[in-house]
C-alpha cells in the first residue's frame, strides 16, 4: 500500500514573504502538509524588484527565481488582510489549520489581526509560529535582518579564510543562513506538534535568525567560549581534528581528506604509505596532531602530488576513509549518487516559469513518502480553497487528544 | 511543563558531529537520550588541542543533556546490550561508520522494533555508488555538493566553510525529520529515515540550482546575490561593516554620498558599479568596488558609518568576531549564552537551545557526559540486575561507572 507523507492531515497558514518563511513552510509541505501560501492580492514592493520573492535574481519570465524556488509544495491564495471579508476568510482558514507561521516585523502580525491572542482564541490547537531576525525584544528587534549582515553580525564570516587575508576573497550567494533559519524554525513547529499530542493544546514559538543561526556555528561558539579567542583560519583545514584538508593531486585537481579518529589515522598512515608515521610521537594523538599540524602537512603535501585525484579517491572509498573531491554544477546533477537518491531534480510545471531545478527533499522516509511539487502562481489555488471553506472540509485534525506519546508523561 | 519531546526515549548510535548535535537538540527538547558509547569513546571525544586550551569544546557543546553507556561491541553480551536498549527506545539515532553487525543497522532495529523511529546518518546518502559510507568527512561532503565553491580566491587552494554546516544540517534535518515520523507513527508504526550532509548541503542550494534553469538573464554558474558583501566586510575607522544599499531612492543614495563626504565617488570609473548595479556596492562587484567604499569609510568610525547608513536608507551592521557578537547588547538582552557545570573541568559557556517555546521550554539539564558515566544507572533501567552489569563491567564488556 502506498502510504502518503508523515504530515498528513496537517495544515499549515504560511503567511510569509522572502525566504526564511517560505522555505521553512515548503519543507513542511514536502513532508505531506497542507500548506497555504498566502499573498496580498498585489504584488509586494520588494528591494530591486516589483517581484515576490525578495526581487532575488534572476527571474524566469518575470518571477524571481526566489519565489519560485523557497514555494514549492504548497497552494496559492490571495487575501487581503485589511479588508474585512478576506480577514473573515482568513479567520475561517485559521480554524482548520494546524500551524500558523509568519514572518515579518514584530509589528505587523497585530496589525493584520494575526497576532497570538486573537488566533489562539479562534484556535487553541495552533502551533503559532513568527520568525523575526533579531528577536522579539532587544535594542535591535525593529531591524530588518537579512542572510548577509547575519552571516556578518553573527560572526559567521570570520570563520572562513586564509590567516591574513584580507583581500580578494569572494563571497558568493550562500543563503545558507536564511535557509538554516527556515529549517530551524521547521523543527520547532514540528516538536510543537508532537508536544500537542501530549498536552492538547498549541502554543507560540518565537525564531529569531540571530539564535538559529549562531546555533548553526554551535561547536566554533563552543571553542570561541572555551579559549576565550578564535583559533586562526585555515584555509581548508579544520580546527579540531588532523589531518583534515584539501590536498592537491598528481593531476591538480584537489581531494579533500581526513582522519577523524585514531583508528582511522592508523589506516591513512598505511593509504598513503607513510606506515612509519603511525609511530612519531608528534602524530601520536589527534591533539598532537592538531598542535604539530604544518609539520603533518608538509610530509602530506608531497605525498598527495604523487597521483592523481582519481587514485586517491579509490584509495580512501575501499578503506572507508573520509574523502571528497569537487564537483561542480554539470558533474553534481548527474552524478550517479545525486540521481540514486533523488538529490536534485527538475521539478515539472505548466506555470509561466516552466520546469526549475532544485535540490529534492534531503530526507526519506521507509514508510511515508516526501513529495516535491511546483510553486503555485499567486492566488493559484483560491477558488479551489474557498470551495472547500464553504464546504466545510477542512483536512486538518482537530485539537489533539493526548495519546500516543512514547510513554504517557 | 516539561520539553516538547519530553516522555520519548533515544538512543544514539553516532559520533563526530550530526548524529550528536540531532541528539543533543531532542535532549534540549526534553528526550531522555542515552548515548551509546563503543568502549574507547565517541571519537569527538578527542577533537581538539593540547594547548589551545579549548578541553575538547566540540563533543562538550554537542552533547548535554544526554547519558553515556559504555560498552564492549566486540563481546555477545555487549551488542546483546545495546540492542536490548535499542529494543525499547522511541528513536534511534544511527550512523554508517558505528557500527558493521547486522544487528545494528536501521531496519534490522526495526525489525525488532516496530515502533522504532531510526534516523540513519550516511555522509553521501542511503543509496547508490557511495550509500551508507561513514558520516565523519565534513570537508569531502562541502567539496562533492559545490558549497565551498562559495568561497575562497580564484586561483588559490580551496577554502573550507568555516563551520562544519554539512553535518549540522544532516542533525536539523534529521531532527525534523524525526519529528514528522513520530506524528506518522499513529499511522504507520516505526520507519527509517535516511539523510546525509551532503544531501543536507545539496538541497540547501537549491536556489542556485533554480537559477541554472532557463533564466531571463544569465547570472551564471554561481549566482551572485546582491545581498552579499564581501566577506571581509568594509573597513571602518576602527572596524568593519557589512553595508548595501539596498531598497534606495536616488534621492536617498545623493543624500548618503554627501554624509558620507564621497561625492567624488561619482568621477570614479567605478561609480556605475556602485551606483547602478541592484543593491549598489553589495553585489557581485562588491569586491572590485569595496575600496571606493573603504575609502569614504576610512573617516568614520563603525558607529558612525552605520548612524549614517541607516539614516538614509542603507542596510548596514556590525561586522563581528565571535567576541563583539557575544558582547553585543542585542545577544546578551536575548541571553544567548548560558554556563554549564561539568564535574573535572568546571563551567563550561554554551548557546542556548535555539528555540523559545511558550509552553513546552527547552532547557538544558545535563553537561555532557563522561565516557560510560551513567552505563549502570542506563542497564539497570533496562532491566539488568546490578550484580549482572557489575560482572558484566569485571569482564570487560561494560565500561565507565
Amino acid at each position: 500500500m502506498t502510504e502518503s507523507g508523515p504530515l498528513t492531515g496537517i495544515r499549515v497558514f504560511d503567511m510569509t514573504l522572502a525566504m526564511v518563511g517560505p522555505w521553512c513552510a515548503m519543507n513542511l509541505g514536502a513532508m505531506g502538509a497542507d500548506v497555504i501560501h498566502i499573498e496580498p492580492p498585489t504584488p509586494r514592493q520588494m528591494p530591486g524588484s516589483d517581484r515576490p520573492g525578495g526581487g532575488v535574481p534572476p527571474s524566469i519570465n518575470g518571477t524571481s527565481i526566489g519565489y519560485i524556488s523557497w514555494n514549492m509544495n504548497k497552494r496559492g491564495l490571495t487575501l487581503d488582510m485589511k479588508a474585512q471579508e478576506d480577514r473573515a476568510n482568513a479567520y475561517e482558514l485559521l480554524k482548520t489549520c494546524d500551524v500558523f507561521l509568519m514572518n515579518m516585523r514584530p509589528d505587523v502580525a497585530g496589525r493584520l489581526g494575526v497576532d497570538y491572542q486573537t488566533l489562539s482564541k479562534i484556535n487553541p490547537g495552533i502551533v503559532y509560529c513568527t520568525v523575526t531576525g533579531w528577536g522579539q525584544d532587544g535594542p535591535m528587534r525593529e531591524l530588518p535582518g537579512a542572510d548577509g549582515q547575519i552571516n556578518h553580525f553573527t560572526g559567521m564570516s570570520t570563520t572562513n579564510g586564509v590567516d591574513g587575508a584580507t583581500e580578494g576573497e569572494l563571497y558568493r550567494h550562500s543563503t545558507q543562513m536564511d535557509a538554516s533559519t527556515g529549517n530551524y524554525a521547521t523543527q520547532a513547529i514540528l516538536l510543537a506538534l508532537v508536544a500537542r499530542k501530549r498536552t492538547g493544546k498549541g502554543q507560540r514559538i518565537d525564531m529569531s535568525m540571530l539564535r538559529a543561526t549562531t546555533h548553526l556555528q554551535t561547536g566554533r561558539i563552543g571553542e570561541y567560549l572555551a579559549r576565550q579567542t578564535i583559533g586562526p583560519r585555515l584555509g581548508s583545514a579544520a580546527q579540531v581534528v588532523a589531518p583534515d584538508r584539501a590536498f592537491e593531486t598528481g593531476d591538480t585537481r584537489q581531494v579533500a581528506v581526513a582522519a577523524t579518529s585514531e583508528a582511522e589515522w592508523a589506516t591513512f598512515c598505511d593509504v598513503i604509505r607513510k606506515p612509519e608515521l603511525k609511530d612519531d610521537p608528534r602524530f601520536a594523538t589527534n591533539a598532537d596532531r592538531v598542535d604539530h599540524r604544518a609539520e603533518l602537512h608538509a610530509i602530506l603535501e608531497p605525498v598527495f602530488k604523487e597521483f592523481p585525484l582519481d587514485y586517491w579517491v579509490l584509495q580512501f572509498r575501499r578503506n572507508r576513509l573520509p574523502y571528497g573531491w569537487p564537483m561542480r554544477w554539470d558533474e553534481l546533477r548527474y552524478h550517479q549518487q545525486v540521481q540514486d537518491n533523488g538529490y536534485m531534480q527538475l521539478v515539472p510545471s505548466t506555470a509561466p516559469w516552466g520546469d526549475v531545478w532544485t535540490g529534492g527533499p534531503p530526507y526519506r522516509f521507509s514508510k511515508t513518502p516526501e513529495r516535491w511539487f511546483t510553486t503555485p502562481q499567486i492566488g493559484e489555488h483560491n477558488d479551489e480553497i474557498l470551495r472547500e471553506l464553504a464546504e466545510g472540509r477542512g483536512s486538518s485534525t482537530p485539537v489533539a487528544t493526548p495519546s500516543n506519546t512514547g510513554r504517557e508523561a | 511543563m516539561a520539553g516538547p519531546l519530553f516522555g520519548y526515549r533515544v538512543v544514539e548510535l553516532a559520533e563526530g558531529v550530526g548524529g550528536p548535535y540531532s541528539a543533543m537538540l531532542m535532549g534540549d527538547a526534553g528526550a531522555d537520550v542515552v548515548k551509546v558509547e563503543r568502549a574507547e569513546g565517541d571519537r569527538a571525544r578527542g577533537w581538539g588541542s593540547k594547548t589551545a586550551g579549548d578541553f575538547g569544546a566540540t563533543f562538550l557543546v554537542t552533547n548535554r543533556n544526554k547519558r553515556s553507556v559504555a560498552v564492549n561491541l566486540g563481546t555477545p553480551e555487549g551488542l546483546a546490550a545495546v540492542k536490548k536498549l535499542t529494543d525499547s527506545a522511541d528513536i534511534v539515532i544511527v550512523d554508517a561508520g558505528w557500527s558493521d553487525h547486522p544487528d545494528l543497522q536501521p531496519d534490522a532495529i526495526i525489525a525488532r522494533n516496530g515502533q522504532a523511529v531510526v534516523l540513519n546518518i550516511s555522509e553521501f546518502g542511503h543509496e547508490g555508488p557511495l550509500g551508507d559510507y561513514p558520516p565523519y568527512g565534513e570537508l569531502g561532503a562541502q567539496m562533492a555538493s559545490e558549497a565551498i565553491m562559495s568561497l575562497g580566491v580564484p586561483g588559490q587552494p580551496p577554502v573550507r566553510i568555516g563551520v562544519d554546516i554539512g553535518s549540522m544540517y544532516a542533525g536539523i534535518y534529521g531532527l525534523s525529520a524525526t519529528c514528522a515520523a513520530l506524528i506518522a507513527r499513529d499511522r504507520v508504526g516505526g520507519q527509517r529515515i535516511d539523510v546525509s550532509p551532503f544531501g543536507c548541503l545539496v538541497a540547501m542550494r537549491s536556489t542556485l540550482w533554480a537559477a541554472q534553469s532557463n533564466p531571463d538573464e544569465w547570472w551564471g554558474f554561481h549566482l551572485d546575490s546582491y545581498l552579499k558583501p564581501p566577506d571581509n566586510g568594509y573597513h571602518t575607522k576602527d572596524g568593519a561593516v557589512s553595508f548595501t544599499l539596498g531598497r534606495m531612492t536616488r534621492e536617498q543614495r545623493d543624500e548618503l554620498y554627501k554624509d558620507y563626504d564621497m561625492e567624488w565617488v561619482k568621477d570614479d570609473p567605478m561609480f556605475d558599479l556602485v551606483d547602478t548595479d541592484p543593491g549598489g556596492s553589495g553585489s557581485r562587484y562588491g569586491w572590485k568596488v569595496r575600496p571606493v567604499w573603504e575609502k569614504a569609510f576610512a573617516k568614520f568610525t563603525t558607529a558612525e558609518v552605520i548612524e549614517i547608513g541607516r539614516r538614509h536608507g542603507a542596510t548596514t551592521f556590525e561586522k563581528n568576531d565571535y567576541a563583539q557578537m557575544i558582547n553585543s547588547p542585542q545577544v546578551q538582552h536575548i541571553g544567548m549564552v548560558t554556563s554549564v557545570e561539568h564535574p573535572g573541568i568546571g563551567p563550561v559557556q554554551q548557546l542556548v537551545p535555539p528555540w523559545d517555546f511558550s509552553d513546552t521550554p527547552a532547557e538544558i539539564r545535563l553537561p555532557a557526559p563522561r565516557l560510560g558515566e551513567h552505563t549502570a544507572e542506563v542497564l539497570t533501567e533496562a532491566g539488568y540486575a546490578a550484580s549482572e552489569v557489575a560482572s558484566l563491567k569485571s569482564s570487560g564488556v561494560l565500561v565507565g561507572a
